[in-house]
C-alpha cells in the first residue's frame, strides 16, 4: 500500500515539485522556537479562510436586490438548516479578525517588526487592514435591515463630503442617487469579488515577504531553534481552535442579529456603525459645521499616512519610541471614544433623571440616550415581529418583506395611534402594561382610554358607576359627559341604576343584568379574542339583547332601558350612538370616519375629529388603510402564530 | 562536441534594432485594446450613475387645512412614485417633510427631515421647542435654524423646500388647498446648499 502512495507522489513530485513545495510550506526555520506571541498572523489566515469559506456558502443563498436581501438572509437565518451557524460564524468572525489585526499592528510596531528590509512588507499589512475594513462596511449594509442602511447611509453620505469628487463618490458607489438594488449589487460585488480578489493578491505577497525576510525573532536565543513544522503550527492551530471557540460562543449566546427590513420613509434612530467604527462616529460630534471634513477625511488621513511611513520613522531609536507613542495615543484615543460613545447613547439605562439642577445640556444628553435606548427597544420588537410575519404560513409576498411591515396592524396601529389619537386618548393595560406601548400612555387625557376597546371587560367598566366616571371612561378633562356637563344621561343611568337606596339583593340583580348587557354588547363586537366565549355564551349573549331591547326597564328603578335612546336590534331609529354592531370593525371604521354622523354622536361629539368624512378621499385627513390598521390593532386583530399552531 | 553545431543554429539571432521596436509597439498595443477594451466596457457600465439626471419630483404633501397656523412643526411623509433601477414603486414614502404655518400665513414653510449634517432623520416630538437629530445629536430651533449656530454639529441649517399652495377643484364643485412640495434631496456637509443632480 505505502509503496502505491509513494510512488503516486513520486508521480506528482516528478512533474509538480510537491515536495519541494510541501517542504518550502513546512519547514521554515523558526529562529529561538516556536512560540504563542508569533501565532496571530496564522490566525489572521484562519479568519480569512473562514471568511471565505462561510461567505461562499452564504453566497449561494443570497440575493442582493431590496426586495430579496433581507428575504434572503432571513431565510438563511431562520429556515435553513445550519443557516444561523452560518451566518453566526461569518458576523463574528469578521469582528474577530478585526480585534487580531489591531493585536497584530500593536506587535509588529512594539518590536519595531517594520525595520528594513521588512518596510515593504508592513505597507502591505497596512493595505490588508484597509481591505479588511472595507469588506467589514460593505458587508454590514448587505442584509439590508434598518440597522445597516441607516448606518451605511451615513457613511456614504459622509463619503459624499470628500472634497471635489465626492457627490459623484458617492453616487458611484451607491449606484445612483439614492439607496436602493444597484446599491446592494455593488456592495455585494465589492464584498464577495472585488475586495476578496485583491485581498488573496496582497496577502500573497505578504507572506512571500514574510518567508523571504523570516520570522522576526524577538528574542532569538529564547531557546533552541525549530521548524515551523510541527511545533510552531501546533500553536498556530490552537489558537485558532481558541479563536472559533469564542466566535462559536458568540454564535450561540447572541447569534448574528437581523433588524427589521431596511425602510427608506422610517428612520433608524439608533443606526450606529459597527463598534469598531464607533469611535470614528464619536470623533464626528467633536468638528461643528464645515469642520466636519478635519473629523471625516483630514485628520484620520492624516492618521493613515503616518501609519504608512513608520518604518521610515522608526529607523531610529527615538523614531521607534514615537511611532510606539503614537500607537498607544491612538488607540487609547480609539478605546476613549468608543467608551464615551456607548455612554452618551446608554448612561440612560442606569443612571438617575437629571435633577431640578441640571443644565440644559445635560438634560438634553439624559433625553437623547432615553430616545437612543427607546429606538433600539422599538427596533427589537419590529425585528421580532417582521420574522414572526415572515414565518407565517403566508410567507413573504414577492413584493418583500417591508409589506409585512406596513399592512401589519400590530406594527403600523400603535404608529398610527401615536400621530393620531394619543393627543387625547390613553392607551393602556393598568393591570399588565405592555413596555412596547409605554409611548402610547397618556398620563392626562381628554378622551376614554381605548385599551381593550369593545372587550367584555372594557364594557362592563363602562356601565360600572364608579369606573364610568373615572378618566378610563367619561371622567376625563374637560368632559361634557359627567357632572355639570350637556350630555351627562349616560352616566347618570349608571349610576341610578345602582342609587343607594337599592338593597343588597336589588343591587346583586342590577349587577347581574348588567353584567348578561356586557356580555351581548361585547359579543356585537365580534371580537375574534372573544370569538370562543362568545359561541359559549350564546344563551347569555341572547339574554342580554333581550335586556338591551326593552328586558332592562323591568329590571331598574327608572324603568328604562339602553333601547330608550339607542337604536337597537328591533328598537330601530331610536337614537345614537347605535348599539348594533357596536366596537365591530365596520362600526368604528365608519366612527373614525365621522364620529359626528348622525348615527353616532352627532351634536353631542366631544372634540373627536372625523377623519375621513369626505367621499374624495384626496380631503381625507387618514386614507382607508390607515383607518383599517387603526382598527384592526384596537380590536386586536393582527396574525398570532399560536392560533395557527392551534388550528 | 557533437551537439555544439547545433545548439548554436538554435540561438535566435538579434533582430533589426528597427524592426524590434515596431515589433514591441506593435505587441503593446494590440495587447493592451485586447485587454482595456472589455475593461473599459466594464467602466462605462459601472460609472453609468454619473450620466443620469435626476430631477426633484413635486409632491402633493397635505391639506392646507392640515397644518394649522399655529407655528408648530408637524411631520408628513412625501409618498410619490419612485424609481429603482427595473422597479417603479408607485406612491411610496420617499422621505419626510415637516410643515410649519405661522399665524395668518396664507403658506406654510417646508423643512425636509434630511439632516445637512449626515443625512440622518431629524426627529421632532409634538410639544417641542425644538428638532432633534438623533445621530450627531444636531439641534435646530423652529424655524429651522441651528440652535448654537455655527458651533452646531450641522454644517447649516434646516434645509427649506420650495412650496406652493394649489386650489383644487372637487367633483361637488367645491374647492379646497392642497401643499405642494418640490423634494429636493441636498448635499449634505456644506455650508452652502447644493442639490444633488
Amino acid at each position: 500500500m505505502s509503496s502505491i502512495v509513494r510512488s503516486l507522489v513520486d508521480w506528482l513530485d516528478d512533474r509538480a515539485g510537491v515536495r519541494d513545495l510541501v517542504n518550502d510550506a513546512l519547514y521554515e526555520r523558526v529562529v529561538g522556537g516556536s512560540r504563542w506571541r508569533y501565532v496571530w498572523g496564522s490566525a489572521l489566515v484562519m479568519t480569512f479562510m473562514t471568511q471565505v469559506v462561510t461567505g461562499i456558502f452564504l453566497w449561494m443563498a443570497y440575493s442582493p436586490s431590496t426586495q430579496t436581501a433581507w428575504e434572503s438572509v432571513y431565510f438563511i437565518e431562520h429556515e435553513m438548516t445550519g443557516g444561523w451557524l452560518l451566518r453566526g460564524i461569518h458576523h463574528y468572525m469578521a469582528q474577530m479578525m478585526v480585534i487580531l489585526l489591531a493585536i497584530h499592528f500593536v506587535q509588529i510596531v512594539w518590536d519595531g517588526a517594520y525595520r528594513a528590509p521588512r518596510e515593504l512588507n508592513f505597507v502591505i499589512g497596512l493595505i490588508l487592514m484597509l481591505i479588511v475594513l472595507g469588506l467589514s462596511f460593505t458587508g454590514y449594509l448587505l442584509p439590508w435591515d434598518q440597522k445597516g442602511y441607516w448606518a451605511t447611509n451615513v457613511g456614504t453620505e459622509l463619503a459624499s463630503q470628500t472634497p471635489v469628487v465626492g457627490a459623484d463618490l458617492k453616487k458611484v458607489a451607491v449606484g445612483g442617487s439614492d439607496y436602493g438594488h444597484h446599491t446592494l449589487t455593488r456592495f455585494f460585488a465589492l464584498h464577495a469579488g472585488v475586495l476578496p480578489a485583491l485581498l488573496v493578491g496582497f496577502l500573497v505577497l505578504h507572506i512571500t515577504l514574510f518567508r523571504r525576510h523570516g520570522l522576526h525573532a524577538k528574542d532569538p536565543n529564547h531557546g533552541p531553534d525549530a521548524m515551523f513544522w510541527p511545533d510552531q503550527v501546533l500553536k498556530d492551530s490552537v489558537a485558532s481552535l481558541g479563536i472559533l471557540a469564542a466566535v462559536l460562543a458568540f454564535t450561540v449566546w447572541e447569534g448574528a442579529d437581523l433588524m427589521a427590513p431596511a425602510d427608506a420613509a422610517n428612520p433608524y434612530n439608533a443606526a450606529r456603525p459597527e463598534w469598531y467604527f464607533l469611535f470614528l462616529f464619536q470623533f464626528l460630534k467633536w468638528f461643528p459645521g464645515e469642520l466636519e471634513i478635519w473629523g471625516a477625511f483630514i485628520i484620520p488621513g492624516i492618521i493613515v499616512t503616518v501609519m504608512f511611513v513608520m518604518p521610515w520613522i522608526g529607523r531610529s531609536r527615538a523614531g521607534h519610541l514615537l511611532n510606539v507613542t503614537l500607537m498607544v495615543v491612538l488607540f487609547g484615543g480609539a478605546a476613549y471614544l468608543t467608551t464615551q460613545a456607548l455612554y452618551d447613547d446608554n448612561f440612560a439605562a442606569w443612571s438617575e433623571p437629571p435633577g431640578e439642577s441640571a443644565s440644559e445640556g445635560e438634560i438634553k444628553a439624559y433625553e437623547a440616550s432615553k430616545d437612543f435606548i427607546e429606538a433600539k427597544k422599538d427596533a427589537h420588537y419590529e425585528a421580532l415581529r417582521v420574522i414572526e410575519l415572515a414565518q407565517s404560513p403566508a410567507k413573504i409576498p414577492p413584493t418583500g418583506a417591508l409589506t409585512l411591515v406596513y399592512d401589519d396592524p400590530y406594527l403600523q396601529g400603535p404608529k398610527l395611534y401615536k400621530q393620531n389619537c394619543a393627543g387625547c386618548h390613553n392607551y393602556v393595560d393598568e393591570e399588565n402594561p405592555d413596555p412596547r406601548l409605554t409611548s402610547l400612555v397618556n398620563e392626562e387625557p381628554s378622551a376614554p382610554n381605548l385599551f381593550g376597546v369593545g372587550t367584555r371587560k372594557w364594557i362592563e367598566g363602562l356601565l360600572d358607576p364608579e369606573q364610568i366616571v373615572s378618566a378610563h371612561y367619561f371622567g376625563y378633562q374637560g368632559s361634557p359627559f359627567v357632572g355639570d356637563g350637556d350630555n351627562t344621561d349616560m352616566v347618570d343611568f349608571v349610576q341610578e341604576s345602582f342609587s343607594e337606596d337599592l338593597d343588597e339583593e336589588q343591587r346583586k340583580t342590577v349587577q347581574a343584568a348588567f353584567k348578561k348587557v356586557a356580555i351581548a354588547l361585547s359579543a356585537e363586537a365580534k371580537l375574534t379574542s372573544q370569538k370562543e366565549i362568545d359561541a359559549q355564551d350564546a344563551d347569555t349573549i341572547a339574554e342580554g339583547r333581550a335586556l338591551i331591547e326593552g328586558g332592562l326597564a323591568d329590571v331598574l328603578e327608572s324603568g328604562t332601558s339602553c333601547a330608550d335612546c339607542h337604536t337597537f336590534g328591533s328598537a330601530e331609529d331610536i337614537g345614537s350612538p347605535v348599539l348594533d354592531g357596536y366596537m365591530s370593525r365596520q362600526w368604528l371604521l365608519a366612527f373614525l370616519g365621522n364620529s359626528a354622523d348622525e348615527q353616532f354622536y352627532g351634536d353631542m361629539n366631544d372634540r373627536m375629529p372625523a377623519f375621513a368624512p369626505h367621499d374624495d378621499p384626496r380631503l381625507n385627513q387618514l386614507d382607508q388603510k390607515s383607518l383599517e390598521l387603526i382598527v384592526d390593532w384596537l380590536r386586536g386583530d393582527w396574525y398570532r402564530p399560536a392560533e395557527v399552531v392551534d388550528e | 562536441m557533437a551537439n555544439a553545431p547545433s545548439s548554436q543554429a538554435a540561438k535566435p539571432t538579434p533582430p533589426e534594432d528597427r524592426r524590434s521596436f515596431f515589433t514591441a509597439i506593435a505587441a503593446i498595443v494590440t495587447g493592451a485594446i485586447a485587454v482595456v477594451t472589455p475593461l473599459l466596457a466594464g467602466v462605462a457600465t459601472f460609472l453609468s450613475p454619473l450620466f443620469r439626471k435626476n430631477h426633484s419630483p413635486t409632491v402633493r404633501i397635505a391639506l392646507l387645512s392640515q397644518v394649522p397656523d399655529d407655528g408648530m412643526p408637524r411631520y408628513f411623509p412625501v409618498v410619490t412614485d419612485r424609481d429603482d433601477a427595473w422597479n417603479r414603486y408607485p406612491q411610496q414614502r420617499v422621505g419626510a417633510v415637516y410643515l410649519v404655518r405661522q399665524a395668518n400665513e396664507p403658506t406654510p414653510i417646508a423643512f425636509t427631515a434630511k439632516c445637512p449634517h449626515a443625512g440622518c432623520f431629524i426627529g421632532y416630538t409634538a410639544g417641542d421647542d425644538e428638532f432633534q437629530c438623533p445621530c450627531h445629536t444636531s439641534a435646530f430651533k423652529l424655524d429651522g435654524s441651528r440652535e448654537n449656530g455655527d458651533n452646531e454639529v450641522s454644517p447649516r441649517d434646516m434645509d427649506k423646500l420650495p412650496v406652493e399652495v394649489r386650489e383644487i377643484k372637487l367633483a361637488d364643485g367645491e374647492m379646497a388647498q392642497e401643499v405642494w412640495v418640490e423634494f429636493i434631496n441636498f448635499q449634505t456637509g456644506h455650508k452652502e446648499q447644493i442639490r444633488t443632480t
